[in-house]
């Protein structure tokens, strides 16, 4: 609890790198009625495309310099040698990251999502999608981010990439099933299913690839 | 006192790209002691401190520790947050409400920064920041990696009485310097 109070401290102080993904987020989305047509109906159809890429991109810049800091000043050796779990330090990072950037995006899915689409039963189906997603995608771009630790975050994008295609493409078929009436809940659980994985594999093979960093 | 043995190095030896930093390193380190690890610049002195903290792995040779997994420890990074204020550094550090915290800051003429933004005191200040990571602790172990370097003489003669003291109660002290200091110590050269 209190290591989890110090990092919500920490990330609240810094706000460029809370508001900075959620402000690409919002200007993405922004853009997006400025680039196609003003019909309700030419509007929704990339719409949701639209809404996964802009998610994807903002939680890959929430995680950019989520450890860059603490490897430069040296705080992650400080806790390398104290008897706190360097895996559970990961996991309450990524989560405060989330709470202070994934959430209000999801929010903010919500509300894109109801203002194209003028269907509040749809926009409050994305909503959970979104949650899931963002922690997804967050979790992931963190391990691309330790493996190319002092080696600048493209790298580590580049890397990570490829393993949220699947994510987007369950996302995409969730958009499908929702708007043609098909219980999308399967899609959810399988979501969730990967997030369960992910939130515990991720965190250990992040604190082995710093600690070989600091190495 | 009955003073055990902490640390035991036998032929301790670190190679890197191929380049032998050290070789056939052999020390010891009882409580109570301190041992000043010297050498040139480049020789391996903050290696062979991670060496001893297990943040890096020997290449050869045998390293036995029998202290606790808190250990104070300062290096040439100050693991302090220049956008957070002094008193919220305090806080990460965990020593907001510590019995000695006033005391010290008063000592290191801190008191009237605790609400300004890190970033804006002074390199000398900063390390006396960070120094109270290692006045506050309640470790065996203290390890210091160039400490002097950064202060004042004022500062730097109270860090020397600090350590003494600290070798008084038992505890153990290993450090790098290049700046002469009054502490009793081992010496380990580096060659």
């Amino acid at each position: 609890m209190k290591l989890l109070k110090l990092e919500f401290l920490k990330l609240k102080k810094k706000s460029r790198s809370w508001l900075g993904p959620i402000l690409v987020f919002w200007l993405i989305m922004i853009a997006y009625p400025l680039t196609v047509e003003l019909l309700p109906e030419k509007l929704e159809v990339g719409f949701f495309s639209v809404l996964w890429i802009a998610t994807l991109i903002s939680m890959m810049l929430a995680a950019e310099d989520i450890f860059l800091e603490d490897f430069n000043d040296g705080s992650l050796e400080q806790t390398m040698i104290k008897t706190t779990s360097f895996a559970s330090l990961i996991s309450i990072k990524v989560f405060i990251y989330w709470l202070l950037i994934g959430i209000p995006i999801s929010l903010l899915s919500f509300i894109f999502s109801f203002g194209t689409t003028t269907n509040f039963v749809l926009s409050l189906m994305i909503f959970p999608l979104s949650i899931i997603s963002s922690y997804i995608f967050l979790n992931l771009f963190v391990l691309g981010n330790a493996l190319s630790l002092n080696k600048g975050s493209v790298l580590g994008a580049l890397v990570t990439i490829p393993l949220a295609l699947p994510v987007l493409i369950v996302l995409g078929k969730s958009i499908v099933a929702i708007q043609f009436n098909i219980n999308y809940s399967g899609f959810i659980f399988l979501l969730l299913g990967c997030l369960s994985i992910i939130i515990v594999a991720v965190p250990l093979v992040v604190s082995y690839i710093i600690k070989a960093h600091l190495e | 006192m009955n003073n055990q043995t902490i640390i035991e190095a036998n032929n301790l030896s670190f190679k890197i790209n191929g380049n032998k930093l050290f070789h056939n390193l052999s020390f010891s380190l009882n409580d109570g002691e301190a041992l000043h690890i010297s050498g040139e610049n480049g020789s391996g002195k903050s290696t062979l401190i991670r060496i001893i903290l297990g943040i890096t792995k020997q290449t050869k040779g045998n390293l036995e520790n029998h202290f606790s997994k808190d250990i104070a420890y300062l290096g040439h990074k100050n693991a302090i947050k220049d956008y957070l204020t002094l008193e919220d550094n305090l806080l990460l550090m965990g020593l907001q409400d510590h019995k000695g915290l006033k005391k010290f800051l008063e000592i290191l003429n801190l008191n009237k920064y605790r609400d300004v933004v890190v970033a804006n005191l002074s390199f000398g200040q900063q390390k006396k920041l960070a120094l109270l990571r290692i006045f506050l602790n309640n470790s065996d172990l203290i390890v210091l990696d160039e400490p002097f370097v950064g202060l004042d003489t004022e500062t730097q003669k109270i860090l020397s009485q600090f350590l003494n003291n600290e070798l008084d109660k038992n505890k153990s002290i290993i450090y790098t310097s290049h700046i002469p200091c009054e502490i009793e110590s081992k010496i380990l050269e580096i060659r």
